[in-house]
């Protein structure tokens, strides 16, 4: 299904992000495709679905085969009938108005006769667990539902090989695990890139991963090779699946006093509770994390302690800096530099250019510095948003998904950022799917369901197996699996 | 079904009830409105379009089940514009002075022709308004594909703008929010910043965010298919006898209004102006 053979892909005026890359995947074969941020993951599945470098300009060398085509000169559309590519984000998958013309679309694309369309449409939906969804409006589904109905189109035509580009990566841990229960089954030969292996109850059978130059350096049974490759994968940062998060072994002295008192916040929005009755302290020199479901009121939360939505109740304390999901919806400046010193420049910082340097140094982005946020990577710009927020000297800072899209390396680099704040005597708090980061980093929990504080007090209390009711009730671990270990 | 009122009229969506006009052809529907506002560039006298309004209007809001509150609200927004016609117009044109206004004079001529464009404004107005409220958008483009051989790839890449758009609204006000909270000296719950830099620096965002969603959602059009051959459309729009009866009716009606008008003598055209 797959043929590459000495394949080499580099952006115009940059180092290649795939080298000299001999790949072969039969009929039916699954592969998982492990690699630090950066190695060339993404590139590969856009190269084999006829993007790069056809969409997207790049300079490729050797040779790609997919289902006997040669993948640099087959357009895209054409390649559509052997190879549905599934992505991270519903927003760029779902096109048209309603969920049925969006699983139709493919198949009118390639002349189905209308009378088979409906039955195919159904039984795609179906597949997917996603029927009751066929009449829906495709802008007014959740992430989860999002997902199913683009794992819906891609699957209807039944191509021969489904390119996975982190599928779940946006999605709270039930929608990721729903999702993630669903492509195993889902036939056909499969490239899977992902980094919440916990979430895929059924690995592909076969492993590979790239390094950071984007060379495949291990490539085998995928029991063998996060086995024998542990050392490896470790050094590259890539975390591995099974792996439950283990707690920090010190746990901080509990900090007396709040910067942030939060009393009775309740939040209404489009005519219904959104929040109700939150007590919260946040406390100087510890990381707090709300976790919960989408549509918990995770990120209202966040938007209320920043004042920037009317609630009810009374939230007193000090200044609040925001770290919003997005990081592009938060860039003000042309360079990376001027981006992370724009908050002390405002400030009347002195020598704000060199707190701006060594900022953007703690998240490994000093070689970017004249580069324009815009045109950053996603992880590079996630690294970029939080440095901006942390210089501001805020008594307390909010972060909304911090970690997303990091790898092990860039996410340790921004824990470490989020730590050194709270050693600092700051309060931090964020909100994450990612128990790893909540165990590696976090002193206290507040598991929110329904609009409602669930639970709240120290994250060892709340992460011990003999705790993880919260976490079950709320959906966060899957029934049977254990949240943490004990140190 | 939903939250929203039947009768609140959202961006490319039909209203939720059925009509005899949400049944018709969309591109018929179109080139009717279109021949309609063509026939109404002719006369600049008052009559012929009042009349045209008069008989339209009221059998095209009848047809389509239009509630009087949305056509009025959705009407006001053409209003001012209607105004600004009759005084530039009133003001503008030579002729018999009728009044002196602030130092302007005010001829009859003018008044005629204002008040004829004024007119003319409101009824393709109300006629545009009773168009989109029974004019799903997804059929219109499915329908400018099948009837009017409008290509695949321009009327697709229409509905993935319509998707970028639907979302712009929510866009803006996250990144007012997210762009406000960078401002270190901001005070908890002040108002988001207005000065002109700020709502520049969050439109480019805006402009920056929709283009890279257009963009992805071209590919993934491409990733689905869209350009590899022929294709076929899972759910055709119809186009049958009852779209022919409303372009004679229409069309019959016009027809009939300018002759009624011609042969009365009120019908004054541009060429016809003294």
């Amino acid at each position: 299904m797959i043929d590459t053979t000495h394949l080499s892909v580099a952006y115009p005026g940059r180092a290649p992000v795939v080298r000299d890359l001999t790949l072969h995947v039969d009929a039916g074969e699954r592969l998982l495709l492990l690699g630090p941020s950066g190695s060339g993951k993404s590139t590969l599945l856009r190269l084999l679905a006829g993007v790069v470098p056809q969409l997207v300009d790049a300079d490729v060398t050797g040779q790609a085969l997919v289902a006997g085509h040669d993948a640099t000169t087959t357009e895209p559309a054409a390649l559509a009938r052997h190879v549905g590519t599934l992505t991270q984000n519903p927003a760029d998958q779902l096109c048209l108005p309603t969920v049925e013309e969006e699983v139709a679309f493919p198949l009118e694309n390639r002349a189905w006769p209308p009378e088979r369309i409906s039955p195919a449409v159904e039984r795609a939906l179906a597949r997917v667990g996603a029927a009751h969804l066929r009449h829906r409006r495709t802008a007014e589904l959740s992430g989860g539902e999002g997902q199913r109905v683009a794992l819906a189109a891609t699957l209807v035509a039944d191509p021969g090989l489904l390119l996975l580009d982190e599928p779940t990566a946006l999605l709270d841990p039930a929608a990721a695990r729903t999702v993630g229960r669903l492509l195993a089954p889902a036939g056909g030969a499969q490239v899977l890139v992902e980094h919440r292996l916990d979430e895929h109850l059924d690995l592909p059978g076969r492993t590979g991963v790239l390094d950071e130059d984007g060379r495949l350096v291990a490539d085998g049974p995928t029991r063998e090779v996060l086995h024998d490759q542990a050392g490896l994968l470790s050094a590259l940062g890539v975390r591995l699946p099974g792996a439950p998060p283990t707690l920090r072994r010190t746990p901080r002295p509990a900090a007396t006093g709040s910067v942030l008192r939060v009393r009775g916040l309740g939040v209404r929005r489009g005519g219904r509770d959104v929040l109700t009755g939150v007590d919260l302290d946040v406390r100087p020199g510890r990381v707090t994390a709300v976790v919960g479901l989408n549509g918990s009121g995770k990120s209202t939360l966040l938007l209320a302690l920043a004042g920037l939505l009317p609630h009810e109740g009374t939230v007193d304390g000090g200044s609040v800096g925001l770290v919003f999901q997005q990081p592009e919806q938060q860039f003000l400046a042309r360079t990376a530099s001027d981006e992370v010193a724009w908050g002390p420049r405002r400030a009347k910082v002195p020598d704000a250019e060199r707190v701006a340097r060594e900022a953007l140094a703690s998240v490994h982005l000093t070689p970017l510095a004249d580069a324009d946020p815009f045109r950053l990577s996603g992880g590079q710009q996630r690294r970029l948003s939080v440095a901006a927020a942390a210089v501001c000297g805020h008594d307390v800072l909010l972060a909304d998904e911090p970690t997303f899209g990091q790898d092990g390396r860039t996410g340790a680099a921004l824990a470490a950022l989020l730590r050194s704040l709270a050693d600092e005597g700051h309060g931090v708090v964020v909100v994450t799917h990612d128990l790893t980061l909540v165990a590696d980093l976090v002193d206290d929990l507040v598991v929110l369901g329904h609009g409602r504080v669930l639970a709240q007090g120290p994250a060892a209390d709340l992460l011990s197996p003999a705790h993880d009711g919260p976490l079950h009730a709320a959906g966060l671990v899957a029934p049977g699996a254990r949240a943490g270990q004990p140190s | 079904m939903s939250a929203h009122s039947p009768a609140a009229p959202r961006f490319g969506r039909a209203l939720e009830h059925d009509s005899v006009l949400h049944r018709r052809n969309p591109t018929v529907k179109l080139l009717v409105l279109l021949a309609v506002s063509s026939v109404l560039l002719v006369p600049v006298d008052i009559a012929t379009p009042s009349l045209v309004g008069l008989a339209l209007v009221p059998a095209a809001v009848a047809a389509g089940r239009l509630p009087m509150r949305t056509l009025v609200t959705t009407c006001a927004a053409f209003a001012p514009f209607a105004c600004s016609l009759l005084a530039v117009n009133a003001v503008t044109r030579e002729g018999e002075v009728v009044a002196q206004v602030a130092g302007l004079e005010v001829t009859r001529t003018g008044l005629v022709v204002g008040a004829s464009l004024a007119v003319r404004t409101l009824v393709v107005g109300a006629l545009a308004v009773v168009f989109t409220t029974t004019t799903d958008g997804p059929r219109l483009m499915t329908s400018l594909h099948q009837h009017a051989r409008l290509p695949a790839r321009v009327t697709y890449a229409i509905l993935a703008g319509y998707r970028v758009l639907e979302g712009l609204p929510d866009a803006w006000t996250t990144i007012r929010r997210a762009q406000a909270v960078r401002d270190p000296t901001r005070r908890r719950g002040a108002p988001l910043p207005r000065d002109p830099a700020s709502l520049g620096r969050a439109a480019f965002a805006l402009l920056v965010g929709a283009l890279r969603q257009g963009e992805r959602l071209a590919t993934t059009l491409q990733l689905r298919g869209l350009g590899s051959g022929p294709r076929t459309v899972h759910r055709p729009v119809r186009l049958g006898p009852a779209d022919a009866v409303l372009v004679l009716v229409t069309l019959g009606v016009c027809a009939l209004v300018v002759a009624a008008t011609s042969r009365a003598g009120w019908l004054l055209t541009w060429s016809t102006l003294g």
